[in-house]
């Protein structure tokens, strides 16, 4: 078996690091002021380098480079700046529900113009009824001609303030399971921006919260997959693009908060001492080690076996158990790097805290970890 | 009218490691093995200065490496880039060169590439650090050159106003084609390669050529070809107090100042 | 090897001045031009320079050879290297020294090419040792590691050549009046000789203290990302009133200009009282300031090279340690 990136993806990895240290670390404080624009730059930085493009193939004006390339690029992205993987994760979700579920027309229509950094888009399922609990939705759309009329409010919606086009999931039809998913255009009439979320990694650059749709006239030609038969997609876009990258992410994060405490554990020195020297100390980095590393390759392959062709709904244990793990190793190494650092753990200055903040926005990210608990048992059970 | 640029370019040990390499005390070689390599900081804006003389005034950009097998690797980053070609000089004869028998070598290699109008080099490299490359393979190209350079200025097709800097002010030199150019790092901001020309970059070829295929005189390559060698190592003795002083960050100001005033520093 | 060949060093001119680092390689110049029993002779470049002539034979010279013509006022490499290279074959020095100036390493390469002879590039030291039988000049660089230095040298080809930074020999005494004779050499220049033609030069005034001239320099490394920053250096600078300057990576930080790196490839100074901050003590970095009559460093890490080149060593928290030591020290000056 041959464990390697191939040679693409680790110049993938290489260029996303330098991209990350040189254009994003230096504006981190920029970045935590509260007041002032969204940094529009970065997210056109990040399809100038074909960043949003890794899952669209190249015809429809992506690079085609793939889910493992995705995983490490949020991962590097988020080693640095977890907020702005989590918009990287988010940029590719529109996008790879139209690579994987849209009509011809609609990926020679939208395609190029999201890898390109013209227009962004977010998934909306989220409802006040919850997340998790899909069917629970209320928005409805009732059928007039070649359009549907779209009512309802979605909440919890990463980039509610900026993205042009949002994935919603709407009732078309009696049943429970009757659930469409059509993009609707945030220029739409009737349709709202509403409140921003007070999430404890909220700030200027990661506005989540919610929009309301009165009366919007939305094309049938924008649904995604067949009429009351929406779930579907939907489910195989937040596994494959917010689940995975939801991991990747929580690597991300488990990395950096690894590296500065091997790196204060190296400089710090008590009792005449490295810290290093103390075997309490040392033990807890290398387990913190061991768990990134778990945590990492379960995420590549997860992420391998959807570059093999694997659809998602073939493999939710795999891509359950790389979040959950992903998620627990970050969570982990950030209480440690903060035991580690003493009375300078939860100092702004050594990184941990903005860091932390982000693992435990992660944990009901989607896929949460619950619901990653339950279709990896399910898997489990199902296997044997 | 099209340019033929040639960009050289040299993979060197990456800078935080310069503490792991070791001397072969016997055959005064350098070991350099096992430890992390990068492209030369500044060839990386040679690379970029070529690149934007090509959007400018068309042509092709070819970049060169003179290296072992593992060099492979700073062309592969080149050619991500956007470079259109990429040459690996590679062979044993080749080693221990010191800076005329690399500028021989490479010389070598330019003819065999056949007509160029421009080179260019990273000012000097992380490792040797040494300047000389550039200016010798001129010499033995017969062409003229500028070193120190962060402007260049096409004034038409044959020749160039370069901005040269000196210690507290800059020289301008006019300077006719063909000629090689070594810059420095505020000439440009060089371009991060992005997905596609990663893509690109594994289905161009990188053409490998040993010392026949570039018809060098093996009088001329490598370590027996270099005029100067190494006859030698010694640890320096340094003849320091090495006192440390301990206590609070108080306590130790107050013994260091009182040390300095001691010693004559203050 | 014909004991009539010289020792020679290049003597720089710029805007009707000598570069200092020119005066002080006449010292090491005399030193082996004595020992080979050769005289040492000076080669000067440039235009209605008689005066420069003098001045070097003032500081103990024995001979200059003196080119000068209108066109030569301004640096110009294909012509000065020509030039040198045609004074080199008509008088078979042994050796040249020229001053790693910017316009020092551009000239002695082209040169050491032209005649096919071999090139050392910012020597800490230069002196001459017998290697096979024969009086060689030994080029001392320092190495990548530790207080490793490296020998060099250029044992068949000749003149031996060697460049060498301002500031790591000192220059000697000036006398009333030189001793020696200048020979003046009639350029043979063509105008399609200037491939490389300078057209002007542009010269600034430095901002701030000249770190060759300063009593006291404070540099700063790597080491202050983690602590707030470079302003800490520049207040305790401002203290001691004191040139600031940094090591490498300091100016890939873009903290200070590259005028004011210290370091092999940067600049050698010998203030009164160096102290480093946050630098770990790479060779290539303390090449460049162990003359200094008081080493002071402070880092975070004991194990830190930097401290077996300093006389007083201060290990800690550089965020806490250097306003202290600012604080004591605006106490008592």
């Amino acid at each position: 078996m041959d464990f390697s990136l191939t040679r693409e993806q680790e110049m993938l990895r290489k260029m996303v690091r330098e991209f990350a240290e040189t254009e994003l670390r230096p504006r981190e404080d920029e970045f935590a002021e509260p007041e002032g624009e969204w940094p529009y730059d970065v997210w056109k930085r990040m399809a100038e380098l074909g960043l949003i493009g890794l899952i669209v193939p190249k015809e429809y004006g992506g690079n085609g480079m793939g889910h493992l390339a995705r995983m490490v690029a949020i991962e590097e992205i988020s080693r640095v700046s977890p907020a702005w993987g989590a918009h990287l994760r988010g940029f590719g979700l529109v996008p790879l529900l139209l690579v994987e579920h849209g009509t011809e027309e609609q990926k020679q229509k939208h395609l190029l113009r999201f890898c390109r950094g013209e227009i962004q888009g977010s998934l909306a399922g989220t409802e006040a009824t919850g997340g998790s609990d899909m069917l629970g939705i209320q928005t409805t759309a009732k059928r007039d001609g070649d359009y549907y009329i779209v009512n309802g409010r979605k909440t919890m919606i990463s980039r509610s303030l900026l993205s042009d086009v949002f994935a919603i999931t709407m009732r078309t039809g009696e049943g429970v399971r009757d659930i469409s998913t059509v993009l609707i255009e945030s220029s739409t009439p009737g349709f709202q921006r509403g409140r921003v979320e007070n999430l404890i990694t909220y700030s200027r650059t990661s506005p989540v919260g919610e929009f309301t749709m009165t009366d919007c006239r939305v094309p049938v030609e924008n649904r995604i997959g067949r009429e009351h038969r929406g779930l579907g997609p939907m489910l195989s876009a937040i596994n494959a693009g917010g689940r995975m990258g939801g991991a990747g992410i929580c690597l991300g994060i488990a990395q950096a908060t690894l590296e500065l405490a091997v790196k204060y554990a190296k400089e710090r020195h008590l009792y005449g001492k490295p810290l290093t020297d103390l075997q309490t100390i040392l033990f807890m980095l290398g387990d913190m080690e061991r768990q990134t590393m778990r945590a990492r390759w379960l995420c590549y392959y997860a992420a391998w076996l959807l570059d093999q062709g694997k659809k998602s709904s073939e493999i939710p244990g795999e891509m359950a158990m790389a979040k959950l793990d992903a998620s627990e190793a970050a969570l982990n190494n950030c209480l440690k790097a903060v035991e580690i650092h003493g009375g300078y753990g939860t100092t702004p200055e050594f990184g941990i805290i903005q860091k932390f903040k982000t693992a435990l926005d992660m944990i009901a990210a989607a896929g949460s970890n619950q619901i990653s608990r339950l279709a990896m048992s399910n898997a489990a059970v199902e296997r044997y | 009218m099209p340019l033929n640029i040639v960009v050289c370019i040299k993979q060197v040990p990456a800078p935080e490691h310069f503490s792991k390499i070791t001397l072969d005390a016997e055959k005064n070689t350098i070991i350099r093995g096992g430890i992390p390599s990068v492209i030369n900081p500044l060839d990386r804006h040679a690379l970029e200065e070529g690149l934007r003389i090509r959007e400018r005034l068309s042509g092709r950009v070819t970049a060169l490496s003179m290296g072992p097998p593992q060099a492979r690797e700073v062309l592969e980053e080149a050619l991500a880039m956007g470079v259109d070609d990429a040459v690996l000089l590679c062979d044993r004869a080749l080693a221990g060169a010191d800076t005329l028998a690399t500028a021989y070598s490479l010389a070598r290699a330019i003819k065999k590439l056949g007509k160029f109008d421009i080179i260019l080099c990273g000012n000097q490299t992380i490792d040797g650090a040494t300047g000389q490359v550039g200016p010798q393979l001129a010499e033995l190209l017969d062409i003229p050159h500028v070193t120190y350079a962060n402007r260049i200025e096409f004034v038409d097709g044959s020749f160039l106003v370069v901005r040269r800097v000196i210690e507290h002010g800059y020289l301008d030199v006019n300077l006719q084609l063909p000629a090689l150019i070594c810059v420095l790092r505020e000439i440009n901001q060089f371009r991060l390669p992005t997905a596609i020309g990663i893509i690109e970059a594994a289905s161009k070829e990188i053409k490998t050529w040993n010392c026949g295929d570039i018809e060098a005189d093996t009088e001329y390559v490598g370590l027996g070809g270099s005029p100067t060698r190494v006859v030698g190592v010694f640890k320096h003795k340094l003849e320091r107090r090495r006192e440390i002083l301990e206590g609070s960050p108080q306590e130790v100001a107050q013994k260091a100042v009182h040390r300095l005033r001691e010693l004559g520093g203050i | 090897m014909n004991q009539g060949n010289e020792v020679w060093i290049w003597a720089e001119q710029r805007s009707g001045r000598l570069m200092e680092v020119s005066l002080e390689l006449i010292s090491k110049g005399l030193e082996l031009s004595q020992r080979l029993e050769v005289g040492l002779a000076a080669v000067l470049i440039g235009d209605r320079a008689e005066e420069l002539a003098e001045e070097l034979l003032a500081y103990g010279v024995g001979k200059v050879y003196l080119m000068e013509e209108a066109r030569l006022r301004l640096y110009q490499s294909d012509v000065y290297a020509n030039i040198m290279a045609n004074l080199i074959y008509e008088h078979n020095p042994q050796i040249i020294l020229l001053g790693a100036t910017t316009i020092g390493m551009d000239l002695a390469p082209r040169v050491a090419a032209k005649v096919k002879t071999g090139l050392t590039a910012h020597c800490a030291d230069l002196y001459l040792e017998e290697i096979d039988g024969r009086l060689q000049l030994v080029q001392v660089v320092p190495g990548f590691s530790g207080n490793l230095m490296v020998k060099i040298a250029c044992p068949q080809r000749r003149p031996q050549m060697a460049t060498v930074r301002p500031g790591v020999m000192e220059k000697p005494n000036c006398m009333e009046e030189g001793k020696g004779q200048i020979v003046r050499v009639k350029p043979n220049i063509k105008e399609e000789d200037f491939r490389a033609k300078t057209i002007d030069i542009v010269e600034e005034k430095p901002v701030g203290i000249p770190l060759e001239e300063a009593n006291v320099v404070v540099a700063g490394g790597w080491g202050l990302q983690s602590a707030g920053g470079f302003g800490l250096i520049e207040e305790l600078a401002n203290i001691l009133g004191g040139a600031v300057a940094g090591t490498r990576p300091a100016v890939d930080a873009n903290w200070v200009p590259e005028e004011r790196m210290i370091g092999q490839s940067g600049k050698t100074v010998s203030p009164n009282l160096f102290i480093s901050a946050g630098a770990s003590g790479a060779p290539h970095f303390t090449t460049g300031f162990l003359k200094s009559k008081v080493i002071l460093a402070i880092d975070q890490n004991p194990k830190s090279p930097i401290f077996e080149v300093s006389d007083i060593g201060i290990v800690g928290d550089l965020r806490k340690i250097v306003p202290c030591l600012g604080e004591e020290l605006k106490r008592i000056l």
